[in-house]
């Protein structure tokens, strides 16, 4: 073949070389053509389909789609080659060992014995009155609580537990489902573990909030406590998608950390993030991995297990810091002089947001890591000043200058544009649930549905592709029960609630506690009613200044920064639009920005007519108001001003002070 | 030693922030602008008729209304500062130049507004955004919004001259009180200083609240007393301190420090003399308000300020404040509540003690600390402890 080929080029190399040939001019003589006539032929009619149907037939035929599918997140990631000190980590394991000794020599086993059989006792006890109770009821009743589940959700809770008695009867399908769900839940996290399962298996013997996250599948029962139908599948979905990102993180900050897996290769690609700083900047850095670094470890274990963050907060309050500050940089902090947090990460992005306490934190950070290169994203705190934006979008131009140069990596603005066009599409699904929500049938409330829109707009912010999925499916559910005007909380629909101000982590289902127990509906809260507008996806300039839009409005910080009007006159104004009737007031009593304004909410709220039930925490430290406290503001509220009686009196008082 | 001449009017003034002297200035056509925090520069407020009122709260008793509207959780003296307006002790201003520098001071400026507590027609309540670092782009931030929202505020409110001559020549009068004070503050370096701290404390405190031209002719004469001033023989206290810090506008603390025996040599804090009383060197081809911020921004010890270069330096100023001033000691303080300087104490006072090597004595206090039996144990304690180190070291008893 190839000797034809240079035969073939050897030839035309010969023409090219050849001299020009002038042909003569000869003139062709004239043909007249004999004429012939055609038959004629009847063609049948046809009738040519409307333009509508033709569009709608056009819009119906779903294309293939060519675009090639990324994996997320990057297979190469897990892959990355780990690096144990596998004899430290025998030293460690003996210490653990040890501890694990004396506790055992130490505990009190009569009391240990003596506490089981009593345990034996109140379940037997308490399966003898559920079977007494259901003997007692009427076949309408019993068919009833077949179908649609028990009604006495309190009596799920015993004294002194830290879990549930038992799973809640839902009604046959959905006890079905919601137990499927539970299997699912547990498949997801047993396979994001195995991806590299050793490290991630040895961070329990590093960290105690490692071993808080076993429980995380009781959080997720926690949360849908009492849901039912659509509500629950909508839940379902949503905190599945918030666990996976949680599993995955978790792998990772295990390889990753000098403790641990040790991974070099991995160590070189992660970006560390200040808490609640919200990734989308990462969305530029497609061959990076962001990660948001006390999330894991604080932030979110606090929402899992109440008692997680106390040991920090005691440590750092050793260590000399006022007992006043936010427990949320209180923690990371106290985490830091624990050495709780895991030694990661190429570089660190620290932040001024959302408020005083999480500026000073990273001197924590810098005092821990001191060889961590640490970039200081600062965005005005007057943000609707317009003046301030180009600062602003300055600021996020050095940080992407910065990430560049400690990781070698480069921006990539395709890779941006995308990623925000997905995240434009989840913003658009996120509007359409609030439309849903103001009307007289609101579908999507509960915590699942909080926590999922906080941890969408703060950390996912569109870099993963699978998210979108669960978008479509929840809005499609969402629709379709509103359609048929269902119940989300099916018998408890009572009154429309707003929640301002921030959640105590440690009660992070409480809009759950008070919808089961009062019928007080949490429409919307004020952490997720932040910035909605739509991100440039075309031009540069506008796009950075739309990106420090969005995160000089992100979580908590919309809201308390940039004036009173953001939190104050906001408040009246959504209470509108909601048409709500009850607001739920939370005050973390250490949360200055917010505490500096009770007077003024107060004195407004009185004039406008709305129920304020003012609801003292201190975020991560149950210790200081409890959860039974937390409630018996609302039980107060409820029985002497709005004159009520609760839909589930089993509700009314029960003990959870040690319940996860 | 002689009492200072006009020390008790000094003192006098400073019981009310509508002083004799600000009375004064109004009755002349001057108008009083307020401000709170080193962030706004103080000489930008003394152009044109304006002069400038740093704000305290002195003689505060209850603060239960303003508790009401802020909470029982929050600092100290943005509350104080709530009462006394509710109160009406800021009717005499005629603009209020706020910063959103932390949150609770914010919200007091924000209350003056909510709660209408100053009615005059042209008055004025204008927030500023600060930054965090310093960088061109945020030195240029500061620089607009010091223009727009500030002195543009001022001109377009009462017709102020904001030119460029107006602030170099409202600079000039600045630089003459930061070169008394200065002068005064060298004297503490002595070995047997011929100014106390509470008298360095109240004098340093009028040129904050009086209006500058006024004050000038007391600070000058006060100079040259204490030039000629003659100190006891033996000197009257145990130890030196230096105190560092947030705000501090109270000269009761430093009096109820120096009856315990300490000598307060060095005043690291809001309202003390580093930074506020540094002098300004402008050059001419240059705005003056460009020269201005990016001095302040650089001259700042605020533990707001979150990039590592200003972390180093607070820590490096305490550090050569203590040593340039002889002190035996440090005291870290932090007004109760306050988020910046709670995390900056706690950390710092570790770092101060064990990498430096300084005594620390680590305290947070209330607005009105002077009537505190519990800082007056602490504080005898530490001076104790400085002595007998001292002792120890072979030092004088």
């Amino acid at each position: 073949m190839a000797d034809i080929m240079n035969a073939i080029g050897r030839t035309l190399d010969l023409a090219n070389d050849l001299p020009p040939i002038h042909m003569p001019d000869v003139k062709l003589p004239k043909v007249d053509l004999p004429k012939v006539k055609l038959p004629k032929v009847d063609l049948p009619k046809v009738e040519l389909p409307k333009a509508e149907t033709v569009k709608k037939k056009i819009a119906g035929i779903s294309l293939p789609k060519f675009e090639k599918k990324v994996k997320y997140p990057n297979p190469a990631f897990f892959k990355a080659k780990d690096n144990m000190d596998w004899k430290a980590q025998g030293e460690n394991l003996k210490e653990v060992g040890g501890i694990i000794l004396q506790l055992f020599k130490e505990c009190d086993w009569k009391e240990f014995v003596l506490r089981q059989k009593n345990g034996i006792a109140a379940d037997f006890a308490r399966i003898k009155s559920e079977c007494g109770a259901f003997a007692a009821m009427t076949p309408e009743e019993r068919k009833d609580i077949f179908l649609h589940g028990e009604k006495q959700l309190g009596k799920l809770y015993r004294s002194g537990c830290m879990a549930t008695v038992r799973r809640e009867w839902r009604g046959a399908k959905d006890t079905a489902y919601d137990f499927y769900e539970w299997l699912h839940m547990w498949g997801m996290l047993l396979g994001t573990f195995s991806k590299d399962l050793v490290p991630a298996l040895n961070a329990t013997f590093h960290y105690r909030w490692m071993i808080s996250y076993m429980c995380c599948v009781g959080f997720m029962d926690k949360n849908t406590l009492g849901q039912k139908g659509s509500a629950l599948r909508m839940s379902h979905l949503m905190i599945y998608d918030i666990f996976r990102y949680v599993a995955e993180n978790l792998v990772f900050l295990a390889k990753c950390d000098a403790k641990n897996g040790n991974s070099a290769e991995l160590n070189k690609k992660v970006v560390l993030f200040d808490e609640m700083t919200m990734g989308q900047i990462m969305a530029g850095f497609p061959d990076l991995l962001g990660i948001p670094y006390q999330l894991m470890p604080v932030f979110l274990v606090s929402e899992i297990d109440q008692l997680t963050c106390v040991p920090y907060i005691d440590a750092v309050e050793s260590f000399g810091l006022p007992a006043d500050t936010c427990p949320v940089p209180s923690s990371e902090c106290g985490a830091l002089v624990l050495d709780a947090l895991p030694h990661m990460g190429a570089c660190f992005i620290s932040s001024s947001m959302p408020c005083d306490g999480s500026v000073m934190a990273s001197s924590y950070m810098a005092r821990r890591f001191p060889d961590l290169p640490v970039f200081h994203l600062t965005f005005p705190v007057r943000y609707e000043y317009e003046e301030t934006v180009a600062d602003a979008a300055e600021d996020i131009k050095a940080c992407i200058r910065f990430v560049e140069e400690k990781t070698g990596a480069k921006w990539n603005w395709d890779a941006y544009f995308r990623n925000m066009k997905r995240f434009n599409e989840e913003t658009k699904y996120e509007l359409e649930k609030w439309e849903v929500n103001k009307t007289p049938y609101p579908q999507i409330i509960g915590p699942a549905y909080e926590l999922f829109r906080k941890w969408n707009y703060e950390m996912d912010g569109g870099s993963d592709p699978r998210v979108p999925k669960t978008f479509r499916k929840v809005d499609k559910i969402m629709k379709q029960a509103y359609e048929r005007r269902e119940e989300a909380w099916r018998g408890k629909m009572k009154y429309r609630g707003i929640v301002w101000s921030c959640p105590a982590h440690y009660y992070a289902n409480f809009s759950n506690w008070i919808a089961n127990c009062w019928g007080v509906d949490i429409l919307v809260e004020m952490e997720s009613l932040n910035f909605t507008k739509p991100l440039e996806t075309e031009d540069k300039e506008l796009a950075l200044q739309d990106l420090a839009r969005l995160y000089e409005r992100m979580v908590m910080r919309r809201h308390t920064n940039g004036g009173y009007r953001n939190v104050v006159d906001e408040l009246w104004r959504q209470c509108e639009a909601w048409n709500v009737e009850l607001i739920i007031m939370y005050q973390n009593v250490a949360c200055k920005n917010m505490s500096t304004l009770q007077g003024i909410l107060d004195e407004q709220a009185r004039d406008k007519g709305y129920h304020m039930i003012w609801i003292e925490h201190d975020l991560m430290d149950p210790r200081t108001v409890s959860r039974k406290s937390m409630r018996a503001k609302v039980n107060e509220y409820m029985r002497t001003v709005m004159k009520a009686e609760p839909v589930d009196p089993s509700l009314v008082e029960f003990d959870d002070e040690n319940a996860m | 030693m002689k009492d200072l001449k006009h020390l008790i009017y000094f003192e006098n003034l400073l019981e009310n922030a509508d002083n004799e002297l600000v009375e004064q200035a109004k009755a002349e056509g001057g108008l009083a602008i307020g401000y709170t925090c080193y962030h706004i520069p103080e000489v930008l407020l003394n152009v044109g008729d304006c002069f400038s009122v740093r704000l305290r709260a002195p003689r505060t008793g209850s603060i239960d209304i303003a508790t009401y509207y802020m909470s029982n959780y929050t600092c100290e003296f943005a509350r104080a500062l709530v009462e006394r307006g509710i109160e009406g002790g800021f009717n005499f201003l005629d603009g209020l130049a706020g910063v959103d520098a932390c949150s609770m001071m914010n919200r007091f400026y924000e209350h003056f507004e909510i709660l209408k507590m100053n009615e005059k027609p042209n008055f004025f309540v204008t927030h500023t955004d600060m930054p965090y670092k310093i960088e061109d782009y945020t030195v240029r931030s500061y620089v607009k919004q010091m223009q727009i929202r500030l002195l543009d505020v001022i001109h377009q409110s009462y017709g102020v001259d904001v030119s460029d001559a107006a602030i170099r020549k409202a600079v000039e009068e600045h630089n003459e009180v930061c070169r008394i004070i200065q002068e005064m503050a060298q004297m503490r370096k002595a070995d047997n200083p011929v100014i106390t701290g509470y008298e360095f404390h109240i004098i340093n405190l009028v040129s904050y609240t009086c209006p500058k031209r006024l004050i000038l002719p007391y600070l000058r004469e006060t100079l040259e007393e204490l030039k000629t001033r003659e100190p006891d023989v033996k000197p009257p206290y145990r130890a030196r301190v230096a105190i560092v810090g947030s705000e501090i506008d109270d000269p009761g603390f430093t009096k109820l420090l120096e009856e315990c025996g300490a000598l307060v040599v060095s005043d690291r804090y809001c309202f003390g003399s580093t930074p506020g009383r540094e002098v300004l060197e402008l050059k001419d081809d240059e705005p003056a308000l460009e020269q201005i911020c990016r001095r302040y921004m650089e001259l700042s010890e605020c533990a707001r300020y979150i990039s590592d270069e200003k972390v180093a330096q607070r820590r490096e100023t305490a550090d050569r404040l203590a040593r340039e001033y002889r002190a035996d000691g440090i005291i870290y303080e932090q007004m109760k509540y306050c988020d910046f300087w709670g995390f900056e104490r706690a950390l710092v006072s570790h770092i101060m003690s064990e990498e430096k090597g300084w005594p620390v004595l680590s305290i947070d206090r209330v607005y009105n600390a002077k009537a505190s039996g519990q800082l007056r144990t602490r504080f005898q304690a530490f001076v104790e402890s400085l002595e007998i180190k001292r002792i120890q070291k072979g030092g004088r008893s």
